[in-house]
This record gives C-alpha cells, sequence and structure tokens, in this order.
C-alpha cells in the first residue's frame, strides 16, 4: 500500500548532533525504495546535505518571504514525492515559529501530508525545552525524539516530556573506522559508488548491517506514520 | 428586530487604511453571519466595491439622493449592518451632514447605532481631527484606529499629546491593526478579493485559486489579530445587542 505524501523534519536546536547524517539517510532510504525524493538543505552557510545529495536536495532559505515561499509553497504540494528538511540549528527557531503562524502542519494535513518532526535527543535544557513546545504546538505532527548513539546513552531521555506518541527512533553507532568514508561527499549510502568500492570488504558488510538496521528504524517510523493517520481520520470520522 | 447599526469608517487624512479596515470589517460581520450592506463613497469608482462587490454600492455621499439612498432605507434593508467607507478628508463633512439631517439625533434617542471608526495617520494633524472630529460624535461608539498596516510609525505622537486628545471622547477605545507582510498585502490586492476568500484560496466567483499557502498564512495570522481587537473592543456588543453566538471561526475554517 502507498503511504501518502510526507514531509520529515530532521531538527534539533543544537549543532553537530547528526542531523544531516540523518537526513542523508533518509533520503537515501527513499531512493533505494524507489520512491520519488527531495532534500531541503537549511543549513546556513554549511550545506553539507547539497553536497552529499547534489541530485536530490537542494539549498533552502527562511530569512525572506521569497525563500519562505519557495520552501514551504512547495512541502506543501500533493506530488506523492517523500521531503526531508535538514533543519540546521540555526533556522530551528524561525523555521518553527514561522510554521506555527502560517498553519503548516494543519494545511498539510488537509492536503493528505503527514508531517513528522524527527527531534535529535541532546541532554541541555534548551533541547528539553524545545521539545516541549514543539510537541504542544504541533499536536498534529508525529514527534518522534530520534536517539543517535554517537552521542552516548539517552539518560536524558527520561528529562525528555515524551508523550505516547513520541516513540524512540534509533541511529546505531557506527564504526568510527567507517565514519572517514561515509562523512566524506559525495558518499551516498542508496549507490554503489566509487567511495562505496574504496572500503574494505569486511567493513563493506558491518557498513550493509548498520544500513539495514537504519532501515528497520525507517520502516517502523513510516509505519506509525501511518497509525497516526488512521488513528486521525477514525477521529475525523466519529 | 435589533435597531440598524451605521458604521462610518472615516479620516481626513488619504492614505491611512479606511478602506482596509471597512474590508476587515465586512469580512467579520461576514464571519459572524450578521447580514452587512456598505457604501463606498469614493464616487464614481470605489475601492471597496472592487473587493466586496455583491454587497457594495458607491455612493456620493454628499448628494441629497444618495444620502436618501444610504440612511432612508436602515429600517427595511436586510442588513443588519451598514459600513459606510467615507472618502478621504470627507469625515468631518459627512459628520456635518449626518447632523443635518438629524441622523445623529435619531443616533441619541436610540434608534439607530451609531459607530464611528476613525482612522488615524502618523502625523500630529490626526490628532487634530480626534478634535474636529468629537464635536459630532456625541454618544456614538468611537473607535480610534492606529493602522500599521504599512508600517506607519507614529513618530510625531507624543503619548502625553495623544491622551489628552483621546481622552476628549468620552469612552472612546482604541483598536490596533497590526502591520500585513507587504508580499502578502500585494498579492490580496491583485487577487481583488476579501482577505477570507484569500485565506480560503479561492477566487471571487468561488473557484480554487493559486495563491502562495505561506502568503495566505501571513494573512490568515494578521486577520486572526484583527478580528482579536474587534473582539476584544466588544465591537459586537456595542453596536448592537449580544446575537445567538456560536463559536467564533477561524478565518481560514
Amino acid at each position: 500500500m502507498p503511504l501518502r505524501s510526507s514531509v520529515t523534519i530532521v531538527a534539533s536546536p543544537r549543532p553537530r548532533v547528526g542531523k544531516t547524517l540523518l537526513a542523508r539517510l533518509l533520503v537515501d532510504f527513499h531512493l533505494h525504495e524507489g520512491n520519488p525524493v527531495s532534500g531541503f538543505d537549511l543549513n546556513a552557510g554549511d550545506e553539507t546535505l547539497t553536497q552529499f545529495l547534489p541530485a536530490h536536495a537542494a539549498p533552502a532559505a527562511i530569512g525572506d518571504i521569497k525563500g519562505q515561499m519557495a520552501l514551504f509553497d512547495r512541502l506543501i504540494v500533493d506530488d506523492g514525492v517523500a521531503k526531508v528538511v535538514d533543519l540546521g540549528h540555526q533556522s530551528f527557531a524561525p523555521f518553527f515559529a514561522l510554521a506555527n503562524q502560517i498553519g503548516f502542519v494543519e494545511e498539510a494535513n488537509r492536503h493528505g501530508i503527514a508531517i513528522a518532526i524527527l527531534f535529535v535527543l541532546t541532554p541541555d535544557a534548551s533541547s528539553i525545552e524545545a521539545y516541549g513546545s514543539l510537541d504542544k504546538r504541533f499536536p498534529a505532527a508525529l514527534l518522534s525524539p530520534v536517539h543517535n548513539e554517537i552521542l552516548g546513552p539517552a539518560h536524558h531521555r527520561a528529562k525528555y516530556p515524551i508523550g505516547p506518541r513520541g516513540l524512540m527512533l534509533r541511529i546505531p553507532l557506527l564504526a568510527p573506522v567507517l565514519r572517514k568514508y561515509v562523512e566524506r561527499p559525495p558518499f551516498s549510502f542508496a549507490d554503489d559508488s566509487e567511495a562505496v568500492c574504496d572500503i574494505r570488504a569486511d567493513l563493506q558488510i558491518e557498513l550493509e548491517h548498520w544500513l539495514r538496521r537504519v532501515h528497520i528504524e525507517f520502516r517502523e517510523l513510516a509505519l506509525r506514520t501511518l497509525l497516526a493517520d488512521l488513528r486521525s481520520s477514525i477521529r475525523i470520522s466519529s | 428586530m435589533a435597531k440598524p447599526a451605521v458604521i462610518l469608517v472615516g479620516a481626513d487624512k488619504g492614505g491611512v487604511g479606511k478602506t482596509t479596515v471597512a474590508r476587515t470589517l465586512l469580512d467579520y460581520f461576514s464571519a459572524h453571519q450578521m447580514p452587512t450592506r456598505a457604501f463606498d463613497t469614493e464616487s464614481p469608482r470605489g475601492t471597496l466595491k472592487r473587493f466586496h462587490p455583491e454587497v457594495t454600492e458607491v455612493v456620493d455621499v454628499t448628494s441629497v439622493p444618495d444620502q436618501m439612498k444610504i440612511f432612508d432605507t436602515l429600517s427595511s434593508s436586510q442588513a443588519w449592518v451598514t459600513v459606510i467607507d467615507v472618502r478621504a478628508g470627507l469625515l468631518s463633512s459627512t459628520l456635518q451632514a449626518l447632523s443635518d439631517i438629524g441622523f445623529l439625533d435619531s443616533a441619541k434617542k436610540g434608534q439607530i447605532s451609531f459607530s464611528v471608526f476613525h482612522i488615524l495617520g502618523p502625523s500630529i494633524a490626526s490628532l487634530d481631527e480626534i478634535a474636529e472630529t468629537a464635536r459630532f460624535v456625541g454618544d456614538a461608539s468611537y473607535f480610534l484606529v492606529k493602522n500599521f498596516i504599512n508600517n506607519t510609525t507614529f513618530f510625531e505622537w507624543n503619548p502625553e499629546t495623544y491622551n489628552s486628545y483621546f481622552k476628549r471622547i468620552k469612552g472612546a477605545i482604541e483598536i490596533t491593526i497590526p502591520k500585513l507582510n507587504e508580499m502578502a498585502c500585494e498579492q490580496v490586492e491583485v487577487a481583488a478579493v476579501p482577505f477570507v476568500t484569500f485565506v480560503a484560496n479561492r477566487t471571487m466567483s468561488g473557484e480554487p485559486a493559486n495563491n502562495s499557502f505561506v502568503l495566505r498564512g501571513y494573512v490568515r495570522h494578521w486577520l486572526g489579530h484583527v478580528w482579536a481587537e474587534y473582539d476584544r473592543a466588544k465591537l459586537i456588543d456595542k453596536i448592537m445587542p449580544p446575537v445567538e453566538s456560536g463559536q467564533i471561526r477561524q478565518a481560514a475554517g
């Protein structure tokens, strides 16, 4: 069964927590599954998503109204294309303030587009507060906490106001020896590029295992999005 | 049946956003399901009529036949509310005309509900207008509107001076119209539809339009603030006794 159009926003108010890696994995996952996908790179001055995925991602900006229109008017189109937003930490507050002001999630739902916010958990108070704020402001979005295992154990999870709809998505720890390959553009998880061929065979197997675990997490996320849809349509019809 | 309500929207200066405010009022009453008609005094061509053609008639408020058209039909009209968008520079003379035909006396006797929306400009001249207008207002509901839609800065006003004028009119209510993003404002102008129609992404004929979602969002947010001001000012209670009130709706439905 085809899932409806979706917009996945990878977010955190903190820098260097693995947002771009997660956004790349999502775009590559859709490519691997044969789904049309577009990435939107909202990293001010540091367009790493675009560097890794030049054919599938483009820089975006929301500093002026033309940029806002170019981004949100595209996200709101129900064209069957999965859209992934890599939200740089500097754009975090203005993006969600604008989304709230213009009623982005509600309008997306009216168009049959599911909105998922993947929030990378970190122990700082500002992130905990930001998560709670998103939960309150966007009840119609699927807010999913993300535990990036490279950031250490998620002891701080208990400090987050994670409700019943906030099931954890995990990014498994990637072996340090592999990081030097995957963190160098134009490495792609989706194709058999030259960069992948350069990796030793045993490490390639390890990378595949790691990727398989990531894809299981994404499939669960897709399932959760579908269930949230069903719940929402049941609520509407009752 | 409730007594007819007349709202005069005007200023003695041009370009302060009278018609914009009149448009928000027509949208507000429409959302409250209050039958409303409007008169646009920018004869021979009216801006208000361009946005609300079905309820608006262009008149020359200084001509007796058109005065009859407006005021002799207040009781017989299906509309509960009559909004008059007064051409720039004609507020004082219109009020004088209303006084001359006995309209203000009828309002004083409680036969008609009368309100004035006085749109203020940024200059000190606007404060003098308050003093001029105050002579006529009497028991009318008097709303002083600071219109920031075009990012006006009321730079010439000393708060003490302003308050001294403001307090001259007993029960005057201040309303603030916030700024609307320029491009959003411009696109509604181009679309030539009521604000709520733009937000709903429709054309004047009700067909789906192709307006930017972002611009519609800005307009919805702005209109929500304007209406919140009218709610705060208890506009409907002021102009007529409370109607059977349902839930106040959102601009975009």
